[in-house]
């Protein structure tokens, strides 16, 4: 068991040149000679191509290169199935799809020509409704998937490209046998990541090589993307990220570096691209899935859980890309961090005509995690036990088992309760139209191998060289704290260098709230490598064994004659080179036994969970169904935390996320599967305005299998409850749950005025 | 003309207009707008925002002048609307974020002629009128009929708007603007209703009622009015009127509520505006903005 340094709260690197509009973003970079690229997206969701002509658009003046298909190579690509082309060949599938990029003199006379591309269409009937399309008879999103390449696991079938089933024990007799048992039906729509900087990609060969300026959260992603979309080996792909403006998950996966570097190479010129905010509603294949959850509990009369059966039905979009967990993912989180005493719970992700759905901030938590504990409230209501009881008596501790058969050892998920309870003076008296609801949820950590080399300067500061991305969370700031700490040396003597392919080891990038978990072990490695070549070197200078030194404020002294000693910037400047490298052992995920569960993608257990519970005061305008959220109480177990400002930081920004999506933010899709609101008059996020008090307390249990000094991670765990504690509030106030997410004011009123059930 | 010139005086600007150009304030509609690809920017633009004068509230005995380049901010920060002509402030209070609440004009806001737009109402209920500059003389005309249609006004393309001019209130007038908001800034009216009342020994003498997003243009409801004057402003002449008031509405259906919806929320914002303009008549204290303070459940 490693013990918790003291930490002092540490202000971030890169927090400054942000602020003050002196930081570099992709979009502010400008190469000689470089020319604009548009895209031509699909005129239809769905339809057939006959033909594409370029021919007008080709002769405008100004425009050097107008590509489709037939100008790069045949190559379909994806995340766990291979089921999409750079540009669309024989098929439209989602309004997003691109036809044509343009490379043109200015980004006007590039929209010019790409509007005077001529494409025929067959337009086809489209295939919205998520739900009905896996039926036997529906007519199919991609006629060939059963050619594609995908991972075996998924269960791809048709319009049903994942299937997941979590079985544990005999559900259906538990049920029969249960003293009380609860049905419910939620449904939430799609939601975006909606980060500040819309994407800019701005590519550059030269010679063979072509160097990639993107404002993406995963670089090494997007260089495999790049070699295997243009035929050319990894090696001559070098991907920069200059600053990222934010991505929360949508700027995950490769996206449009491809067709930018094809268009570069085509016309021999650097090409920029830099998106609208409207293409940055549009055009990703990213957005949070919608999803329809049936959850159906048995329970005893002193509230224990005998069985959970679940089914839900997640809607993908038209393209797989990274998502393929998704099925396995909701299923995990309609079970909850709860005991259940047998599970049978089925997902699906099924194919659409709409944009596809990808990793969003916990990807697909938030909904399935407001469906579910919406349905606890209403299961404690027909046990006529108060909800935050009915959660005492079933969250998961140490020696429990979980869904699919994994046996938990120290975890904070009951104390995570208590402290948010605590927070916010759980019974108390409140005023009219006002109520507390309490949400649980958890999110896992991934175990992935990630590295980091650490070099000491002449002038004795360090250079931390790694290959994670700083997606704005301040997990890649963060890691100066751990080398710090291994190096007697302060945070602040810490460079960075990072966000560059060519320099930094392969990293899956910012993405599953692993940065610290995974990067900051390598970080740690490394530094303690540069800590042995120290004391070595200290050893001979001081003519002492290394046991007799102490490592401390930047100095090495012998213990007990603190005058004889030789400081790290000495050893450091006399040319010796000193590095480490790390990379850190990747945690096993727990056994399990998952014997009756298909769709096994590696989640069906979760490594270093980290649980959360939350709890929401609302007020509610009865007449307009108008919800104000006036305070947050969230506690965390993400293990010891590496530096409280930046922890916290994640929790505020989560939480507003959190209310967003349980309030206004939604994707609506008209009946051909185009956006409604692609922009952010009519899609709602929450402004500073609307933000509540917000109460944090972290519970920091040393938990077994976690990152770099018993931390795990915060990025994605801080929205995950929030939509279910203000949905528990809510029904307090209305006398039934909002069974649609987001529970907009019309949808408040409606439920309280008595109007249709959707 | 093409191309962009800054008007130093009302003069070059009103000949730019009728040489074709467009004027331009504060550019919160015309350059957002362009962005957002609604409509592009007119070949030929004149910068209004520099010319003297224009950015003063004067007050006299016939009431209030607010030059055209007055902006939201402004006006929310002016003792005399705050205290006189209180809708107005608490519909510019309202407008989007303190960015453009800095920038965005008054002029901007009236003649983009926005059924959605936040003085609108305000402007109605208080009686005002319009001076433009031509290039025949000063026009007035009461802003009752300015607006024809979304985006479209009975002015020139060749008048520029140089004040809004509102008369001087009697004593007990007191007047309050509410609009449906999902979130408190950077909204855009769902529905709203302005409301201004003259009351008289405990009698309403006289009443404004306008509504908000629910009809092509900004509009009074004759109806609900009548519904509330000669009464003493208790509860069923407001309900009275507030029915009036959503059943005079055209409601839409879209992304942003149905028209069932908007037509239940048009008769509780006109409730709350014309209960926080009668308090406020009989010197009872609605913080501003009225939105805010009017929030939560009737009884
Ligand atoms: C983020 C954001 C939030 C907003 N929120 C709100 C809101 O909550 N409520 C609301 O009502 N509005 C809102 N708006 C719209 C806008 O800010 C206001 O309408 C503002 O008052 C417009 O003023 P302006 O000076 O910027 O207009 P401009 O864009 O400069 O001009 C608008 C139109 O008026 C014309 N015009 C301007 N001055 C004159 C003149 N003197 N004579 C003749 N024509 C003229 C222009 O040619 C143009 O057609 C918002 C805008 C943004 C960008």
């Amino acid at each position: 068991m490693t013990m918790a340094p003291e930490r002092t709260p540490f202000i971030r690197s890169d927090g400054k040149e942000k602020v003050t509009g002196a930081g570099r973003y992709t979009a502010d970079l400008n190469l000689t000679g470089q020319l604009h690229a548009k895209f031509r997206y699909a005129d239809h969701p769905h339809a057939r191509i006959l033909s594409i002509d370029t021919a007008a658009a080709r002769a405008l003046p100004g425009v050097f290169a107008v590509l489709t298909w037939e100008d790069v190579p045949d190559v379909l690509y994806g995340g766990s199935v291979n089921d999409r082309r750079l540009f669309a060949k024989e098929k439209v599938r989602w309004e997003g799809d691109i036809v044509a990029a343009v490379a043109a003199r200015t980004a006007d006379l590039a929209a010019e020509a790409a509007g005077l591309i001529d494409v025929r269409y067959e337009v086809l009937p489209p295939l919205t409704d998520f739900a009905a399309n896996a039926e036997a008879d529906a007519q199919l999103v991609h006629e060939a998937w059963a050619d594609y390449e995908a991972d075996e696991n998924l269960g791809l079938s048709g319009n049903i490209l994942g299937h997941s089933s979590i079985v544990k024990g005999d559900a259906d007799a538990a049920m029969a046998g249960a003293d009380v048992v609860v049905k419910s039906r939620y449904v939430a729509d799609a939601s975006q990541g909606a980060p500040i900087e819309p994407r800019a990609i701005v590519a550059d060969w030269q010679g063979d090589k072509v160097t990639v300026w993107s404002s993406t959260q995963v670089p090494f992603a997007a260089r495999s993307g790049i070699a295997h979309t243009l035929n050319i080996p990894e090696s001559q792909v070098r991907i920069i990220v200059p600053l990222l403006g934010g991505g929360f998950g949508s700027k995950c996966d490769f996206h449009f570096e491809a067709h930018v570097a094809a268009l570069a190479r085509a016309t021999r010129r650097p090409v920029k691209l830099v998106f609208s905010r409207r293409e940055e509603f549009l055009a990703p294949d990213h957005r949070r899935e919608g999803m329809i959850i049936e959850l159906e509990t048995g329970a005893s009369r002193d509230g224990r859980l005998v069985a959970r059966r679940g089914r839900l039905i997640l809607d993908k979009g038209a393209y797989c890309g990274e998502g393929g967990f998704f099925a396995q993912m909701a299923a995990m989180h309609a079970c909850g961090p709860y005991q259940i005493d047998a599970v049978n719970v089925d997902s699906y992700l099924n194919y659409s005509n709409q944009q596809p759905s990808g990793s969003i901030r916990a990807p697909t938590a938030p909904q399935a995690c407001w469906a579910l504990e919406q349905h606890m409230d209403e299961l404690a209501a027909a046990l006529e036990m108060d909800p935050a009881e009915l959660r005492r008596r079933t969250l998961i501790g140490e020696g429990d088992e979980g869904p699919a058969g994994q046996v938990f050892e120290e975890i904070g998920a009951k104390q995570t309760l208590e402290a948010a309870l605590d927070m916010i003076g759980y019974g108390r008296e409140l005023p009219e139209d006002e109520a507390i609801g309490v949400a649980c949820g958890w999110w896992p950590s991934f175990g992935v191998p990630s590295g980091a080399y650490v070099k000491l300067n002449r002038d004795g500061t360090g250079t931390i060289v790694t290959g994670a991305m700083e997606s704005g969370t301040g997990a890649v700031m963060g890691l100066p704290l751990l080398a710090a700490e291994a190096l007697g040396m302060k945070a602040e003597d810490f460079s960075i260098l990072y966000q560059d392919t060519d320099a930094g080891p392969w990293d899956m990038g910012s993405s599953g709230s692993q940065t610290t978990f995974n990067n900051g072990r390598a970080v740690v490695e490394a530094a303690t490598e540069v800590r042995e070549k120290l004391l070595d070197l200290a050893a001979d200078d001081l003519e002492v064994s290394r046991d007799d030194l102490v490592l401390a404020d930047g100095t090495l002294s012998v213990k007990g004659s603190p005058d004889s000693s030789v400081t790290i910037a000495t050893l450091a400047g006399s040319g010796e080179p000193i590095l480490g490298k790390g990379s850190g052992d990747v945690p096993e995920a727990p056994a399990v036994d998952a014997s009756g569960c298909v769709g096994r993608l590696g989640l069906e257990s979760f490594l270093a969970p980290q649980l959360i519970t939350q709890a929401a005061r609302v007020k509610l305008d009865r007449d307009t169904g108008v919800i104000r959220v006036l305070e947050v109480a969230a506690a965390h177990d993400s293990g010891v935390i590496v530096n409280r400002i930046g922890a916290d930081g994640q929790v505020y920004g989560g939480v507003l996320m959190g209310i967003g999506q349980a309030l206004s933010e939604a994707t609506w899709f008209d009946d051909e599967g185009r956006q409604l609101n692609p922009g952010l008059l009519d899609y709602k996020l929450q402004t500073a305005s609307d933000a509540p008090e917000i109460n944090i307390r972290w519970v920091e249990i040393d938990t077994p299998n976690a990152g770099p000094n018993g931390g795990k991670g915060v990025g994605e765990p801080p929205s995950v409850p929030t939509p279910g504690a203000i949905g528990n509030a809510i029904a307090k106030l209305v006398g039934r749950p909002i069974d649609r997410l987001p529970m907009t004011p019309e949808r408040v009123w409606e439920a309280i005025h008595g109007g249709p059930e959707e | 003309m093409t191309g962009y010139i800054r008007a130093n005086t009302v003069e070059e600007a009103v000949a730019a207009l009728a040489a074709g150009a467009r004027p331009i304030a504060g550019g919160t509609d015309l350059v957002v707008g362009a962005r957002q690809g609604k409509q592009s920017l007119p070949d030929a633009l004149v910068g209004i925002h520099r010319i003297p004068g224009l950015g003063a509230i004067t007050e006299t005995d016939a009431g209030i002048d607010l030059g055209t380049l007055v902006s939201h901010a402004a006006i929310v920060s002016h003792p005399a609307i705050r205290e006189r002509y209180t809708a107005l402030a608490d519909a510019s209070v309202l407008v989007g974020s303190h960015a453009t609440r800095a920038q965005g004009t008054l002029g901007g806001n009236v003649m983009h002629a926005s059924p959605a737009m936040d003085t609108g109402a305000p402007l109605l209920c208080l009686g005002g009128t319009a001076t433009f500059a031509t290039p025949s003389g000063d026009r007035t005309t009461d802003l009752v009929d300015l607006w024809t249609g979304p985006g479209e006004t009975t002015a020139g393309p060749d008048e520029l708007l140089v004040a809004v001019h509102l008369p001087a209130s009697a004593q007990a007038t007191g007047s309050a603007y509410v609009r449906l908001q999902y979130r408190r800034h950077m909204e855009i009216a769902v529905v709203g209703a302005a409301a201004a009342v003259i009351l008289d020994g405990g009698a309403v003498t006289r009443a404004a009622i306008a509504i908000t997003a629910l009809a092509p243009v900004i509009r009074r409801v004759e109806s609900a009015e009548q519904a509330l004057t000669g009464t003493s402003g208790g509860a069923p002449a407001v309900e009275a009127a507030a029915q009036a008031a959503a059943d005079a509405a055209r409601p839409i259906d879209d992304v942003r509520a149905s028209a069932t919806y908007r037509r239940a929320m048009a008769a509780v914002v006109t409730r709350r505006a014309v209960q926080a303009a009668i308090a406020r008549a009989r010197g009872e204290e609605i913080p501003i903005p009225a939105t805010e303070s009017t929030q939560g459940s009737w009884r």
